[in-house]
């Protein structure tokens, strides 16, 4: 996990488009990085926050299926799309699969820094939610297979004598596993564990 | 002094002769009563092989019953079979033979008076005159068909190459007036290089081999504008004495209206092309877009980006603003460029051939298809001949038909879930006469079915697009003297291929 700056990246196969938006957005307090293709990214990519300008229109790997593929790999990066002229169906689609918005090109350098500055916006709010996700996560990780099936008989509303006798342990024992649970999750009430459990599962 | 007796001897014997030789005649004598029924009175055997009725029978039957329908009124209306001379008639008629078939017969017949001058009988000798009148009858259906046949038919005399004869569209043709012929010689007909060069040697050819098959135009001096060309030559000997050669039949044929068609085709064609032209450019308008806003958005991101940073007041070295301004002009030549490659593309011109590379051709449309092919995945690959064949055609039409072909294999690829896309492109040098040109893909095929009338206008598989490219290709490579051609085992490609003659060989 990398403390980088947030960044914008760049795909589109053609190197003087890249070279002009670098040009254009190095003007901006945000670190740009640009890639030749979809797999380029896929192969550099570090995890790191930012948001991502991609052109629709590219050999091998288009924009729609690194959409697909970002999903796959649940790398959560903002998505506004570039398209040519007449690519509108393109759009829509990749609007489908999530988009933030879509740019037509050529287009006013004011209504791209707009995107971009909204974009890096939803790029902290999913960044920090994933971090809290990950920090959660971690949490959990530190559970033991006891504690997770308490934890989930707890979430799903039982009491702590259904939980006893669901497991076949004492009351006693079960009112133990809970505790540890909730501060092993930090949690401090049943409600912030449900919201939890919610979120693990999301 | 002979006696009575001796003299009334002498006339039965002679009587006995004339008898005999009416009896021994091949020809028909008959006698018949001077009424509109011509009724049988006598007949010579004759009659048996002439009618196949025997003596008997065929007397005090009427005579008109056995005239052809057609013919029976002949004598009442004096028609033109009907000749008269020196108190006899003459008639050609046809007369039902006893086995219901007509034979032709050619009666001289003679009304015999008494002293009053009141018709007794009629004496008719009569011939078959079938064979003779077949072979006229078909003498002159032959003259009828030279007369009328669409070919200039004109005959020609050997020694002087006068002509005598002309068939009717030898006379429109040649603008000559039948009325007021004047001899028409073959050198008024030619120029003298083409007498001599082509004319007299066909001539020459048919005199050695009987007849001679080729083409030779001409322009009739008469008839301006008229364009014909003769065809065949045939030497007619005389083979009843020396076998020498006794004139000549020149059959020649006026081909004004077929130029007249082949120019309007040749225009048609290339109205074609243009539109095919015209419609493919239409159908790319959505890449050419996208491929001229590329450098456009380049463009406005250098602008847009070096104005920021003016604005700002950033201190922005000099050399990195050049560099910005090297770039913007870079991308305006860029775009320009495409244009230009565009206008070249559908600019109209006549058919013209030109001399050119045909390797050179594959590239140079290919790279016109490089947006569409970097859209759909498509990897071209080149084969060409080493010979580097150059062809003579029309050039902005051969890259049509490359254009169609080439477009045709990336829509192979539609729908294909294939993640290698290749496109082939070959050029082949045959034994040094032609070149075949190949496009090849491995795309999804061409069914059997779809196989059949691939070549048909309209008949398109695709949702967009008219169906006419396959059908114009086709047309433009045959105009061409080539041929082109499509294999697919519909399923795991196609191939399309063209043959052209290489320069020199047309």
């Amino acid at each position: 996990m990398t403390k980088a700056k947030p960044a914008v990246f760049i795909v589109d196969d053609d190197a003087d488009f890249r070279d002009s938006m670098q040009w254009l957005l190095e003007s901006t307090p945000y670190p740009v990085e640009t890639f030749a293709s979809a797999q380029a990214f896929l192969d550099a990519y570090d995890g790191r926050a930012g948001c991502m300008l991609l052109d629709v229109r590219m050999p091998e790997i288009n924009g729609l299926a690194l959409q697909q593929l970002m999903r796959e790999q649940d790398i959560r990066l903002p998505v506004v799309i570039i398209t040519g002229h007449g690519d509108v169906p393109m759009a829509v689609n990749a609007m489908k699969n999530g988009a933030l918005d879509f740019i037509e090109k050529p287009f006013d350098d004011e209504i791209l820094l707009q995107l971009v500055d909204r974009a890096m916006t939803e790029a902290e709010k999913l960044f920090s939610e994933q971090q809290q996700e990950r920090e959660l996560r971690t949490l959990y990780e530190v559970l033991s297979r006891r504690e997770r099936e308490v934890m989930q008989l707890v979430v799903s509303g039982n009491s702590n004598r259904e939980i006893a006798e669901t497991l076949g342990i004492s009351p006693k024992t079960v009112e133990v596993h809970r505790s540890r649970v909730m501060s092993k999750m930090r949690a401090e009430s049943l409600a912030a564990l449900v919201q939890m459990n919610n979120r693990l599962n999301a | 002094m002979l006696s009575l007796e001796q003299e009334l001897q002498r006339c039965q014997q002679e009587a006995e002769r004339y008898r005999l030789l009416a009896e021994q005649s091949t020809d028909m004598i008959s006698r018949h009563t001077p009424t509109p029924e011509w009724t049988f009175i006598d007949v010579n055997p004759a009659v048996e092989r002439v009618l196949g009725y025997s003596v008997e029978e065929i007397i005090g039957t009427p005579g008109y019953d056995l005239f052809h329908p057609d013919d029976a009124e002949n004598f009442i209306k004096r028609a033109e079979s009907v000749r008269y001379h020196r108190g006899m008639y003459t008639n050609l008629s046809r007369c039902q033979h006893r086995d219901g078939h007509y034979i032709w017969l050619e009666t001289t017949s003679r009304t015999i008076r008494d002293d009053a001058g009141k018709p007794v009988e009629i004496i008719c000798v009569s011939r078959d005159v079938t064979a003779r009148e077949m072979a006229q009858q078909s003498t002159r259906r032959l003259a009828r068909v030279v007369e009328a046949s669409s070919d200039m038919i004109m005959f020609c005399n050997h020694r002087t190459l006068q002509l005598t004869y002309l068939n009717e569209s030898a006379y429109q043709t040649l603008g000559a007036e039948r009325e007021n012929l004047t001899a028409i010689n073959l050198n008024e007909l030619f120029s003298e290089e083409t007498l001599a060069t082509l004319v007299k040697p066909a001539l020459q050819h048919a005199s050695l081999y009987s007849i001679w098959y080729g083409s030779i135009p001409f322009y009739p001096a008469d008839n301006p504008g008229r364009i014909a060309e003769v065809r065949e030559v045939i030497a007619h000997r005389n083979r009843a004495e020396s076998m020498q050669v006794e004139y000549y039949s020149i059959i020649a044929r006026d081909i004004t209206l077929k130029r007249q068609a082949e120019e309007k085709v040749k225009r048609q064609q290339l109205e074609m092309a243009h539109m095919s032209r015209l419609l493919s450019v239409g159908e790319m308008a959505t890449e050419l877009a996208h491929e001229i806003n590329q450098p456009l958005a380049t463009i406005i991101n250098y602008c847009n980006g070096t104005l920021r940073r003016l604005d700002e007041g950033q201190a922005t070295p000099l050399e990195q603003l050049t560099r910005s301004m090297r770039l913007i002009s870079k991308q305006a030549l860029r775009a320009s460029e495409i244009i230009k490659r565009m206008r070249g593309f559908v600019r109209r011109t006549e058919f013209q051939r030109t001399s050119f590379a045909v390797n050179e051709t594959c590239v140079e449309v290919t790279e016109f298809l490089n947006q569409e092919a970097i859209d759909n995945n498509i990897c071209f690959h080149f084969e060409l001949a080493a010979e580097d064949p150059i062809i003579e055609a029309d050039r902005l039409q051969i890259e049509q038909v490359l254009l169609n072909l080439v477009r045709n294999a990336i829509e192979s690829y539609a729908g294909s879930s294939l993640s290698a896309r290749p496109v082939t492109i070959e050029t082949r040098s045959l034994e040094g006469k032609c070149v075949r040109v190949s496009v090849i893909d491995q795309g999804s095929g061409i069914s059997p079915e779809q196989l059949e009338n691939l070549f048909e206008p309209f008949a398109s598989s695709k949702e967009t697009g008219l169906g006419m490219g396959l059908s114009i290709s086709h047309t433009i490579i045959e105009s061409h003297c080539g041929r082109l051609w499509v294999e697919s085992d519909g399923r795991s490609g196609t191939q399309f291929h063209f043959q052209l003659p290489v320069k020199g060989q047309t």
